[in-house]
Protein backbone atom coordinates (compact mmCIF):
# COMPACT_ATOMS: atom_id res chain seq x y z
CA UNK A 1 0.00 0.00 0.00
CA UNK A 2 1.61 3.55 -0.98
CA UNK A 3 0.58 6.88 -1.88
CA UNK A 4 -1.80 9.28 0.07
CA UNK A 5 -4.11 6.71 1.69
CA UNK A 6 -1.31 5.23 3.59
CA UNK A 7 0.33 8.50 4.47
CA UNK A 8 -3.70 9.44 5.58
CA UNK A 9 -3.82 6.32 7.62
CA UNK A 10 -0.05 6.54 9.07
CA UNK A 11 -0.78 10.06 10.38
CA UNK A 12 -4.55 8.80 11.97
CA UNK A 13 -2.71 6.08 14.16
CA UNK A 14 -0.41 8.63 15.05
CA UNK A 15 -2.49 10.96 16.48
CA UNK A 16 -4.59 8.14 18.16
CA UNK A 17 -1.18 7.71 19.97
CA UNK A 18 -1.21 10.92 20.51
CA UNK A 19 -4.10 11.30 21.91
CA UNK A 20 -3.91 8.69 24.40
CA UNK A 21 -0.37 9.31 25.41
CA UNK A 22 -2.09 13.00 26.05
CA UNK A 23 -4.73 11.33 28.29
CA UNK A 24 -2.16 9.37 30.30
CA UNK A 25 -0.41 12.52 30.87
CA UNK A 26 -3.13 14.45 32.27
CA UNK A 27 -4.26 10.84 34.26
CA UNK A 28 -0.97 10.58 35.75
CA UNK A 29 -0.36 14.48 36.18
CA UNK A 30 -3.71 14.04 38.48
CA UNK A 31 -1.89 11.35 40.33
CA UNK A 32 1.05 13.02 41.24
CA UNK A 33 -0.99 16.12 42.21
CA UNK A 34 -2.66 14.52 44.77
CA UNK A 35 0.21 13.00 45.65
CA UNK A 36 2.15 16.03 46.24
CA UNK A 37 -0.52 17.33 48.48
CA UNK A 38 -0.58 14.81 50.74
CA UNK A 39 2.95 14.78 51.09
CA UNK A 40 2.51 18.53 51.40
CA UNK A 41 0.32 18.30 54.44
CA UNK A 42 2.50 15.18 55.90
CA UNK A 43 5.54 18.57 55.56
CA UNK A 44 3.07 20.80 57.37
CA UNK A 45 2.29 18.11 60.13
CA UNK A 46 5.80 17.57 60.99
CA UNK A 47 6.36 21.06 61.18
CA UNK A 48 3.67 21.52 63.81
CA UNK A 49 5.11 18.57 65.50
CA UNK A 50 8.73 20.29 65.65
CA UNK A 51 6.67 23.54 67.22
CA UNK A 52 5.94 21.15 70.20
CA UNK A 53 2.13 20.04 68.67
CA UNK A 54 2.38 16.17 69.41
CA UNK A 55 1.98 13.88 65.77
CA UNK A 56 -1.54 12.81 65.31
CA UNK A 57 -0.89 9.44 64.31
CA UNK A 58 -4.57 9.16 62.90
CA UNK A 59 -3.89 11.76 60.46
CA UNK A 60 -0.39 9.99 59.39
CA UNK A 61 -2.05 6.55 58.96
CA UNK A 62 -4.77 8.58 56.55
CA UNK A 63 -1.94 10.40 54.36
CA UNK A 64 -0.12 7.06 54.17
CA UNK A 65 -3.37 5.59 52.60
CA UNK A 66 -4.27 7.64 50.73
CA UNK A 67 -0.26 8.09 48.97
CA UNK A 68 -0.79 4.44 48.99
CA UNK A 69 -4.18 4.81 46.70
CA UNK A 70 -2.61 7.23 44.50
CA UNK A 71 0.36 4.91 43.83
CA UNK A 72 -1.52 1.59 42.91
CA UNK A 73 -3.71 3.95 40.87
CA UNK A 74 -0.61 5.38 39.11
CA UNK A 75 0.62 1.89 38.28
CA UNK A 76 -2.41 0.85 36.71
CA UNK A 77 -2.28 3.77 34.57
CA UNK A 78 0.93 3.14 33.44
CA UNK A 79 0.22 -0.83 33.03
CA UNK A 80 -2.26 -0.03 30.58
CA UNK A 81 -0.12 2.30 28.83
CA UNK A 82 2.57 -0.10 28.72
CA UNK A 83 0.11 -2.72 27.47
CA UNK A 84 -1.02 -0.09 24.76
CA UNK A 85 2.59 1.26 23.43
CA UNK A 86 3.72 -2.55 23.16
CA UNK A 87 0.91 -3.43 20.94
CA UNK A 88 3.13 -1.72 18.50
CA UNK A 89 5.85 -3.89 18.68
CA UNK A 90 4.34 -6.53 16.26
CA UNK A 91 3.15 -6.15 12.40
CA UNK A 92 0.59 -9.29 13.47
CA UNK A 93 0.15 -11.52 16.42
CA UNK A 94 -1.92 -13.68 18.15
CA UNK A 95 -4.15 -11.04 20.47
CA UNK A 96 -6.65 -11.57 22.70
CA UNK A 97 -10.24 -9.28 21.80
CA UNK A 98 -11.74 -9.54 25.33
CA UNK A 99 -8.53 -8.23 26.89
CA UNK A 100 -8.10 -5.51 24.00
CA UNK A 101 -11.43 -4.22 24.56
CA UNK A 102 -10.89 -3.50 28.21
CA UNK A 103 -7.80 -2.00 27.84
CA UNK A 104 -9.20 0.23 25.26
CA UNK A 105 -12.65 0.62 26.83
CA UNK A 106 -10.59 1.85 30.14
CA UNK A 107 -8.69 4.57 28.02
CA UNK A 108 -11.64 5.85 26.45
CA UNK A 109 -13.00 6.25 29.99
CA UNK A 110 -11.64 9.92 30.53
CA UNK A 111 -13.63 11.15 27.09
CA UNK A 112 -16.38 9.20 27.67
CA UNK A 113 -16.65 11.40 31.32
CA UNK A 114 -15.76 14.22 29.91
CA UNK A 115 -18.80 14.02 27.80
CA UNK A 116 -21.37 13.84 30.43
CA UNK A 117 -21.47 10.13 29.37
CA UNK A 118 -21.48 6.23 30.60
CA UNK A 119 -19.70 3.77 29.23
CA UNK A 120 -20.96 -0.08 29.59
CA UNK A 121 -18.90 -3.25 28.37
CA UNK A 122 -20.53 -6.40 28.46
CA UNK A 123 -17.58 -8.81 27.55
CA UNK A 124 -16.91 -12.43 27.72
CA UNK A 125 -15.29 -14.18 30.58
CA UNK A 126 -13.22 -16.19 28.19
CA UNK A 127 -10.17 -14.67 25.18
CA UNK A 128 -11.28 -14.38 21.63
CA UNK A 129 -8.30 -14.82 19.88
CA UNK A 130 -7.29 -12.96 16.51
CA UNK A 131 -3.78 -12.84 14.67
CA UNK A 132 -3.98 -8.98 13.47
CA UNK A 133 -1.69 -6.19 13.98
CA UNK A 134 -2.24 -5.49 18.07
CA UNK A 135 -2.22 -1.46 17.15
CA UNK A 136 -4.76 -1.19 14.66
CA UNK A 137 -6.88 -3.45 16.73
CA UNK A 138 -6.89 -1.28 19.20
CA UNK A 139 -7.11 1.66 16.57
CA UNK A 140 -10.32 0.11 15.50
CA UNK A 141 -12.00 -0.38 18.59
CA UNK A 142 -11.20 3.70 19.95
CA UNK A 143 -12.26 4.93 16.81
CA UNK A 144 -15.87 3.13 16.68
CA UNK A 145 -16.12 4.13 20.89
CA UNK A 146 -15.29 7.71 19.85
CA UNK A 147 -17.88 7.96 16.59
CA UNK A 148 -20.46 6.65 18.95
CA UNK A 149 -19.32 8.84 21.90
CA UNK A 150 -19.24 12.11 19.58
CA UNK A 151 -23.29 11.06 18.12
CA UNK A 152 -24.34 11.12 22.17
CA UNK A 153 -25.52 13.73 24.15
CA UNK A 154 -24.71 14.08 27.65
CA UNK A 155 -26.68 11.58 29.60
CA UNK A 156 -26.34 8.86 27.42
CA UNK A 157 -24.83 5.48 27.17
CA UNK A 158 -22.16 3.75 24.91
CA UNK A 159 -22.65 0.15 25.02
CA UNK A 160 -20.05 -2.53 23.71
CA UNK A 161 -20.45 -6.03 23.36
CA UNK A 162 -18.30 -8.93 21.87
CA UNK A 163 -18.65 -12.40 21.20
CA UNK A 164 -16.49 -14.84 19.55
CA UNK A 165 -18.80 -16.16 16.15
CA UNK A 166 -17.42 -19.05 14.63
CA UNK A 167 -13.76 -18.00 13.15
CA UNK A 168 -14.04 -14.58 14.53
CA UNK A 169 -14.72 -11.70 16.89
CA UNK A 170 -17.85 -9.48 16.68
CA UNK A 171 -17.87 -6.70 18.63
CA UNK A 172 -20.72 -4.09 18.47
CA UNK A 173 -20.54 -0.55 19.63
CA UNK A 174 -23.94 1.31 20.09
CA UNK A 175 -25.77 4.56 21.55
CA UNK A 176 -29.03 6.19 21.78
CA UNK A 177 -28.52 9.36 19.10
CA UNK A 178 -31.61 12.20 18.56
CA UNK A 179 -29.86 14.19 15.67
CA UNK A 180 -28.48 12.95 12.75
CA UNK A 181 -25.01 14.59 11.65
CA UNK A 182 -22.68 13.62 9.16
CA UNK A 183 -20.98 10.01 10.18
CA UNK A 184 -20.08 9.06 6.27
CA UNK A 185 -17.20 10.56 6.38
CA UNK A 186 -15.97 9.11 10.11
CA UNK A 187 -17.55 5.37 9.25
CA UNK A 188 -15.39 5.21 5.81
CA UNK A 189 -12.21 6.12 7.89
CA UNK A 190 -13.34 3.42 10.27
CA UNK A 191 -14.05 1.15 7.66
CA UNK A 192 -10.59 1.56 6.22
CA UNK A 193 -8.93 0.80 9.84
CA UNK A 194 -10.77 -2.55 9.39
CA UNK A 195 -10.41 -3.03 5.95
CA UNK A 196 -6.67 -3.42 7.14
CA UNK A 197 -7.56 -6.00 9.53
CA UNK A 198 -9.13 -7.68 7.03
CA UNK A 199 -12.36 -7.59 8.84
CA UNK A 200 -15.46 -5.53 8.21
CA UNK A 201 -18.09 -2.70 9.65
CA UNK A 202 -21.85 -2.65 9.57
CA UNK A 203 -23.95 0.41 10.97
CA UNK A 204 -27.84 0.51 11.57
CA UNK A 205 -29.93 2.40 12.66
CA UNK A 206 -32.84 1.35 14.37
CA UNK A 207 -35.35 3.09 16.84
CA UNK A 208 -32.82 5.91 18.06
CA UNK A 209 -30.37 3.79 18.33
CA UNK A 210 -27.10 3.57 16.32
CA UNK A 211 -24.95 0.47 15.92
CA UNK A 212 -21.30 -0.34 14.64
CA UNK A 213 -20.70 -3.72 14.29
CA UNK A 214 -17.26 -4.78 13.83
CA UNK A 215 -16.18 -8.43 12.66
CA UNK A 216 -12.41 -9.14 12.67
CA UNK A 217 -11.58 -12.52 11.32
CA UNK A 218 -9.90 -15.08 13.22
CA UNK A 219 -6.85 -15.28 10.68
CA UNK B 1 -7.29 40.47 58.57
CA UNK B 2 -10.37 38.52 57.79
CA UNK B 3 -9.21 34.99 56.34
CA UNK B 4 -9.68 35.13 52.20
CA UNK B 5 -12.83 33.26 50.88
CA UNK B 6 -11.62 30.64 48.32
CA UNK B 7 -13.99 28.26 46.26
CA UNK B 8 -12.26 25.47 45.20
CA UNK B 9 -13.51 23.89 41.53
CA UNK B 10 -12.38 20.34 40.19
CA UNK B 11 -13.88 16.96 39.67
CA UNK B 12 -10.65 14.68 41.48
CA UNK B 13 -12.17 14.89 45.05
CA UNK B 14 -9.22 13.38 46.68
CA UNK B 15 -7.20 17.03 44.91
CA UNK B 16 -9.76 19.41 46.42
CA UNK B 17 -10.31 17.63 49.79
CA UNK B 18 -6.18 17.59 50.83
CA UNK B 19 -5.82 20.93 49.00
CA UNK B 20 -8.57 22.43 51.09
CA UNK B 21 -6.70 20.65 54.16
CA UNK B 22 -3.57 22.38 53.32
CA UNK B 23 -5.00 25.87 52.23
CA UNK B 24 -7.30 25.58 55.67
CA UNK B 25 -4.07 25.19 57.74
CA UNK B 26 -2.67 28.57 56.32
CA UNK B 27 -6.10 30.21 57.19
CA UNK B 28 -8.06 30.61 54.05
CA UNK B 29 -11.68 29.86 54.24
CA UNK B 30 -12.60 27.42 51.60
CA UNK B 31 -15.14 25.66 50.01
CA UNK B 32 -15.19 23.63 47.28
CA UNK B 33 -17.23 22.16 44.06
CA UNK B 34 -16.82 18.76 41.85
CA UNK B 35 -18.31 20.94 38.33
CA UNK B 36 -18.56 23.72 36.85
CA UNK B 37 -22.57 23.68 37.73
CA UNK B 38 -22.12 23.30 41.15
CA UNK B 39 -19.31 26.53 41.15
CA UNK B 40 -21.98 28.54 39.30
CA UNK B 41 -24.06 27.51 41.96
CA UNK B 42 -21.85 28.16 45.20
CA UNK B 43 -20.99 31.32 43.51
CA UNK B 44 -24.97 32.87 43.83
CA UNK B 45 -24.95 31.73 47.68
CA UNK B 46 -21.49 33.19 48.74
CA UNK B 47 -19.12 36.11 47.81
CA UNK B 48 -15.25 34.82 47.34
CA UNK B 49 -11.83 35.82 46.97
CA UNK B 50 -11.02 33.77 44.87
CA UNK B 51 -12.26 31.43 42.36
CA UNK B 52 -9.42 28.41 41.72
CA UNK B 53 -10.58 26.50 38.93
CA UNK B 54 -9.46 23.07 36.78
CA UNK B 55 -9.43 23.21 33.33
CA UNK B 56 -10.82 19.80 32.19
CA UNK B 57 -14.18 18.47 33.76
CA UNK B 58 -17.01 16.36 32.95
CA UNK B 59 -19.52 18.51 30.68
CA UNK B 60 -18.88 22.00 31.71
CA UNK B 61 -15.09 22.19 31.38
CA UNK B 62 -12.93 24.98 33.39
CA UNK B 63 -13.17 27.55 30.03
CA UNK B 64 -17.10 27.06 30.05
CA UNK B 65 -17.29 27.48 33.73
CA UNK B 66 -15.18 30.50 33.29
CA UNK B 67 -17.21 32.28 30.59
CA UNK B 68 -20.46 31.57 33.04
CA UNK B 69 -19.05 32.49 35.97
CA UNK B 70 -17.50 36.47 34.86
CA UNK B 71 -20.49 36.94 32.90
CA UNK B 72 -22.72 36.60 36.21
CA UNK B 73 -19.62 38.60 38.23
CA UNK B 74 -17.17 40.25 36.42
CA UNK B 75 -15.41 41.20 39.73
CA UNK B 76 -14.28 37.87 40.41
CA UNK B 77 -10.92 36.36 40.59
CA UNK B 78 -10.54 33.27 38.84
CA UNK B 79 -7.40 31.11 38.48
CA UNK B 80 -7.08 28.65 36.47
CA UNK B 81 -5.36 25.08 37.14
CA UNK B 82 -4.19 23.04 33.73
CA UNK B 83 -2.72 20.09 33.32
CA UNK B 84 -1.05 21.07 30.11
CA UNK B 85 -0.50 24.99 29.70
CA UNK B 86 -0.14 26.46 26.87
CA UNK B 87 0.13 30.07 25.49
CA UNK B 88 -2.75 29.82 23.65
CA UNK B 89 -4.68 28.25 26.40
CA UNK B 90 -3.33 30.95 28.44
CA UNK B 91 -4.24 33.62 26.29
CA UNK B 92 -7.71 32.22 25.75
CA UNK B 93 -8.10 31.92 29.87
CA UNK B 94 -7.11 35.93 30.25
CA UNK B 95 -9.67 37.14 26.90
CA UNK B 96 -12.52 35.39 28.59
CA UNK B 97 -11.09 37.37 31.81
CA UNK B 98 -9.28 34.91 33.92
CA UNK B 99 -6.77 36.48 36.76
CA UNK B 100 -4.21 34.02 35.80
CA UNK B 101 -3.19 30.34 35.11
CA UNK B 102 -1.09 27.94 36.88
CA UNK B 103 0.27 24.31 35.56
CA UNK B 104 -0.50 21.68 37.49
CA UNK B 105 1.27 20.35 40.30
CA UNK B 106 1.03 23.71 41.52
CA UNK B 107 3.34 24.48 44.17
CA UNK B 108 0.82 25.54 47.58
CA UNK B 109 3.39 29.03 48.30
CA UNK B 110 2.44 29.62 44.38
CA UNK B 111 -0.99 29.02 44.97
CA UNK B 112 -1.44 31.44 48.31
CA UNK B 113 0.42 34.15 46.58
CA UNK B 114 -2.46 34.18 43.63
CA UNK B 115 -4.80 33.94 45.92
CA UNK B 116 -3.67 36.68 48.00
CA UNK B 117 -3.34 38.78 44.49
CA UNK B 118 -6.82 37.86 43.86
CA UNK B 119 -7.82 39.36 47.37
CA UNK B 120 -6.14 42.37 46.91
CA UNK B 121 -7.38 43.01 43.26
CA UNK B 122 -11.54 42.40 44.56
CA UNK B 123 -10.49 45.05 47.66
CA UNK B 124 -9.28 47.64 44.84
CA UNK B 125 -12.06 47.11 42.49
CA UNK B 126 -14.80 47.59 45.40
CA UNK B 127 -12.76 50.52 46.57
CA UNK B 128 -13.35 51.64 43.29
CA UNK B 129 -17.10 51.16 42.87
CA UNK B 130 -17.40 52.91 45.75
CA UNK B 131 -15.68 56.00 44.96
CA UNK B 132 -17.85 55.89 41.68
CA UNK B 133 -21.08 55.29 44.01
CA UNK B 134 -20.05 58.69 46.05
CA UNK B 135 -19.26 60.57 43.12
CA UNK B 136 -22.31 59.82 41.77
CA UNK B 137 -24.38 60.64 44.98
CA UNK B 138 -22.56 64.24 44.89
CA UNK B 139 -22.89 64.82 41.24
CA UNK B 140 -26.98 64.59 42.06
CA UNK B 141 -26.85 66.50 45.02
CA UNK B 142 -24.43 68.93 43.43
CA UNK B 143 -22.17 69.45 45.85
Amino acid sequence: MSGRPHLRACREELAFFGKIGADVTHEMRNVLSIVGENAGLLDDQLALAENGKPLDHEKLKQLSARITRQVARGTRIMERFSRFAHAADEEAASSDMTAITETVAAMAQRHVVLAGCRLEADLPDEAIHVTANPFSLQHAVFSAIELILDSLENGQVVTIKLAGRGAAAVMSVSGSVTGGGELSGRISRLSAVINELEGSVETSRENGVLSLTLTIPAG
Amino acid sequence: MAKEKVLLVDDELEFTQVLSERMKARGVDVDTAASGHEALEKVKGRSYDAIILDFSMPEMDGIETLRHLVEDNPDLQVILLTGYATLEKGIEAIKLGAMDFLEKPAEIQKLMEKIQQAKANKMLLVEQQMEEKIKGILETKSW
